[in-house]
């Protein structure tokens, strides 16, 4: 009877392979290392699962009962050999860590060249913006052979944007941002999820990630009424909230000046050194009082609330412009 | 020692069945054998209530826009699914049920050190479990079995307080539960019995009730404060007032993930009884299979940031937690092995819980091959949160732990009900839940690594096939968990008398009469052999072994 | 089992030093010592439990093994804060350091 389970259960599997897709499209640079070590675990698996079924049911019938009064030998416990099997799995185990270890240290961060996209999830859907101002909806334009960093947040409950075909997924997180890149290395149209259950909608965050090639890809830039870029957005809100009143560009205001600070690092009163980033930027609009910086009065007020986070975004882009240490490529 | 006792009919001699009657004599009884079997008949129900819910998921997803319900309806199926399977049916199944029953009597004592606590954690149970079942039947709540912040505590508008507070208060049910078993175990054993005499289903119920113990308390703590956060919005997790959504998870998971092994431990336990038991063998590297226990039980606490790395967490703790997490492998793959050379020169015959017993170890070693896949970073960030992650802990939830509950129930079964199970019935339901149980979740692998996202009320058309043939397996494996449910209530009053060890098996709970009486034993037990003294006469004396 | 009863004076003595210990975290509360403010916060709060698990709890007169049991209540709780950490504590570093660790190969579109 096991013996018809083992049988079924691989006939399952075998089954599948014609006409049906077993293996998602490979179109990132990424996704090649992850399908080798997915392929080397796979492999893994089925080779002990049927060593350990061989074993099993040789030993079920070489050994089965023959006569009620059988008297089996005394079990004698072999330590070599209980060395050999903790050493082996060890072993094994050290070897598969190397490998993930080092392809996930690899593609953990984005190259500086990468143009960011902003990823925004919220119950249902994902609301992507470019750098050049194009607004999109559950669908995501890209250039092919460009590495591209999406930055991400979530505006209510968290989010994961997941696209198989690149083999990457990043949680989006409210009040956080968090970030995942890509290099497409196929044109061709590809999904994406939400792989964090989110609510009622969950599965509705379904969306099209169209890869294209340069020259597609200006055209459709070209194509698109974009409105204002990111930075201008950010510039009008930036006055039209009266950032500007305080933090005036030469340094006299109430508040710092913000030209040149991105990137640099920033002394907190309490002798923390924080990088300024976009996480510090966003904690010093939503949450100011957090972050009092020495010589300066903590006079400004909280914008939690009154900006959403594309908004939050806009200005970050904008003090962005403002120059720093900006990673200098805006897909040019 | 009463094989007279035992060949008489189990109607005219006392034992703890029929010593009294009445609903009293059993919801105020403090004998561990009757609470056991009040465990047993309550986790029965929440298991087949569990077990309708995923069946009406699965014919759901037949269809890619979803056959039968609303998505919203959907996300309720799946969150109740959880947390009737999880904090009601496995957490207590093996350990409130076997574990009661059994502990005292392999220890050789009378009863469990605290009876009447004993009673209070099922009460506990009983009233979580109707908080739950409370939620369930009033609008249900659709925040995923693990409640992640912040939707369950600002933008969820089901019964998420009730069941929330179902699911903490069973959590005291199970650390009254783990305490009794190691205060039992450290000061009950009978006379003799040292702790490398104790059968390794103790040491396992021991490993598994420190883990009851020390980490029960987490998730109530992390549950308690998303109360807190609904009600008075506190402002832990909520990212708005400058909480950190993040934080729950690790909370979370700091039990949740021990808790897999509140489940699979005891089953490993019950599989070193089977094995020894049918191939009539000592078992292979005692010390080795019992210390893998306890390795298990530490190590299983250092690796919940497994179930985190794409939330966003620095490379640094990412790397951190997955050579943690692959530790885990090695104690597992000891077992494993062990029980496998258990085999070896044995005389194995193939009743009913050997089927499941060897099902269990070719199940568990697939899920837990396939938990390599979640411990290595690079695939992970694949396959996290896919029908991947679905079908490798039902390897290890269903195919590990159910199965062994199911074959620790068979094993026992004579003991527990002094009745037989008609054997040839119980071969077919251990094959058809093997194959239904394959058929159901080996597709689900391919449909995660193919990108299928886990709790989907919908699906991309290309998912289908997959689907459709997972609920086809479902449905087999449906039937394959009816029928010991009709045997074995059969057994109770048509199934033949049980004789005290009908399978010849070695252990203290095997030397008393079938059912046993209300006091465990006749005469106390004193220990003189190791356990699984199944050689030659005289060879499981003291120094011949190892 | 044998029963062990403090006198009354010592039940008392600790009941006051948890008074006092209560008082000062309420009293530092208005003190702004930086990133100091959890970790006083939290030295009094485990100097309050030592307390009642001492006196209170009896332990100081309990078996090894009770005591053993305690210290690995500790000993999981130090796990569950140290190993938080290491996500917490580790999300604000900085920027690792040009061309270190990121993907070096930029693969050209095809034409």
């Amino acid at each position: 009877m096991l013996i018809q389970g083992a049988k079924s259960g691989l006939l399952a599997a075998l089954q599948t392979s014609p006409g049906i897709p077993i293996f998602p499209p490979r179109a990132s640079t990424i996704a090649g290392g992850v399908d080798q070590l997915h392929y080397f675990l796979t492999v893994l698996t089925l080779f002990f699962t049927f060593v350990i079924f061989t074993i099993i049911f040789y030993f079920m019938i070489r050994y089965r009962r023959r006569s009620e009064d059988e008297q089996p030998p005394e079990t004698v416990t072999l330590m070599p050999l209980e060395i050999t099997w903790t050493l082996i799995p060890t072993l094994i185990c050290v070897v598969v860590f190397a490998w993930s270890a080092s392809l996930y240290f690899r593609n953990a961060n984005p190259p500086n060249a990468a143009t960011e996209i902003i990823v925004i999830g919220k119950q249902w859907m994902w609301h992507i913006q470019h750098q050049e101002g194009v607004r999109e909806i559950n669908e995501l334009h890209v250039p092919v052979g460009v590495p591209i960093k999406l930055t991400m947040t979530s505006q209510d409950v968290i989010h994961d944007f997941f696209i198989p075909a690149f083999r990457v997924k990043r949680d989006a997180t409210p009040g956080r941002y968090s970030s995942l890149w890509f290099q497409a290395t196929k044109t061709g149209t590809f999904h994406f999820f939400c792989a964090q259950y989110c609510g009622e909608g969950h599965a509705a965050m379904i969306g099209w990630v169209h890869v294209m090639t340069p020259d597609d890809y200006a055209a459709w830039l070209a194509g698109t009424n974009r409105g204002e870029t990111m930075t201008q957005a950010g510039e009008r809100l930036f006055h039209q909230y009266g950032c500007v009143t305080c933090h005036v560009a030469d340094g006299t205001g109430r508040g710092p000046s913000l030209v040149g600070q991105f990137g640099k690092p920033q002394k907190l009163r309490d002798g923390q050194s924080l990088t300024v980033d976009e996480a510090f930027l966003r904690r010093a609009i939503t949450q100011p009082n957090s972050m009092p910086i020495p010589n300066y009065a903590p006079v400004m007020p909280t914008f939690q609330g009154q900006l959403n986070e594309e908004q939050i975004l806009q200005l970050i882009a904008y003090v962005k412009s403002l120059g720093g240490e900006e990673r200098k490529a805006k897909g040019q | 020692m009463s094989a007279a006792l035992a060949e008489a009919p189990p109607e005219t001699r006392v034992h703890y069945l029929n010593a009294n009657y009445g609903i009293k004599s059993w919801l105020l009884t403090t004998d561990h054998k009757r609470i056991a079997l009040l465990y047993l008949a309550s986790i029965t129900l929440m298991f087949f209530v569990g077990g309708a819910m995923a069946v009406m998921m699965r014919i759901h997803l037949i269809d890619p826009a979803g056959a039968l319900v609303h998505p919203d309806t959907y996300n309720k199926l799946f969150t109740m699914h959880g947390v009737m399977m999880i904090f009601f049916f496995l957490i207590p199944s093996i350990p409130a049920v076997l574990g009661n029953f059994l502990v005292p009597i392999m220890v050789g004592a009378k009863d469990l050190a605290f009876p009447r606590i004993n009673l209070l954690s099922w009460y506990i149970f009983i009233i979580g479990a109707s908080l739950t079942l409370y939620a369930m039947v009033s609008g249900g709540v659709d925040t995923g079995w693990t409640f992640y912040t912040p939707y369950s505590t600002t933008y969820a508008n089901s019964q998420v307080m009730a069941t929330a507070l179902g699911v903490f208060v069973s959590g005291f049910s199970s650390i009254l539960t783990g305490l009794n078993f190691i205060v039992t175990i450290h000061k009950m054993r009978a006379p003799g019995l040292t702790w490398f005499r104790m059968p390794l289903f103790l040491w396992a119920i021991y490993a598994t009730s420190i883990i009851q113990v020390l980490g029960t308390p987490v998730v109530a703590i992390a549950i308690f404060l998303i109360g807190l956060e609904r009600l008075f919005h506190v402002g832990i997790f909520d990212p708005a007032v400058g909480g950190d959504p993040i934080l729950f998870q690790h909370l979370f998971w700091f039990y949740s993930h021990p808790a897999v092994y509140i489940m699979i431990l005891p089953g490993m336990g019950v599989i070193s009884e089977i094995i020894t038991c049918f191939s009539r063998k000592k078992i292979f590297g005692y010390h080795f299979v019992a210390f893998s226990s306890m390795a298990i039980a530490v190590i299983s606490f250092l690796v919940w940031g497994h179930h985190m790395f794409v939330t966003g967490m620095s490379v640094y703790a990412a790397l951190i937690f997955s050579v943690l997490s692959f530790l885990v492998a090695i104690p597992s793959a000891i077992k494993v092995f062990n029980w496998t050379a258990t085999l070896y020169q044995g005389s194995i015959s193939y009743e009913a819980p050997m089927l499941y017993a060897l099902g269990f170890i070719g199940l568990f070693t697939m899920g837990g091959l396939t938990g390599l896949f979640l411990a290595s970073l690079a695939t992970d960030v694949h396959l996290n949160g896919t029908y991947f992650i679905v079908a490798h802990f039902h390897y290890i939830m269903v195919g590990g732990a159910v199965m062994a509950y199911l074959g620790g129930i068979h094993f026992w079964w004579p003991k527990i009900s002094g009745r037989m199970f008609p054997d040839t019935w119980a071969r077919l339901a251990a094959a058809i839940v093997f194959i239904g149980f394959n058929l159901t979740f080996f597709p689900q692998f391919m449909l995660g690594y193919l990108g299928m996202p886990r709790r989907y009320a919908t699906y991309p058309a290309e998912f289908q096939v997959l689907n459709v043939m997972s609920s086809a397996g479902a449905s087999i494996l449906g039937l394959g968990y009816m029928i010991p449910l009709i045997y074995l209530f059969w057994s109770i009053r048509y199934g033949p008398v049980a004789p005290a060890n009908p399978w010849r098996a070695k252990g203290l709970e095997w030397q008393t009469s079938s059912p046993p009486p209300t006091q465990n034993f006749e005469v106390p037990p004193v220990v003189t052999e190791e356990a699984y003294a199944y050689g030659p006469p005289g060879s499981g004396r003291e120094g011949a072994h190892d | 089992m044998s029963v062990h009863v403090e006198p009354v004076w010592l039940y008392v003595l600790v009941f006051l030093c948890l008074m006092v210990l209560t008082a000062t975290t309420v009293g530092v509360a208005f003190v702004d010592l930086g990133s100091f403010n959890t970790l006083v916060a939290l030295t009094i709060a485990v100097i309050k439990m030592l307390l009642v698990v001492t006196f209170f709890m009896h332990v100081r007169h309990s078996t090894a093994l009770t005591k053993v049991f305690i210290a690995a209540g500790f000993l999981w709780l130090l796990l569950l804060i140290a190993f938080t950490l290491t996500d917490v504590g580790t999300r604000q570093i900085p920027q690792q350091p040009e061309g270190w660790g990121s993907a070096t190969t930029v693969v050209p579109p095809p034409k």
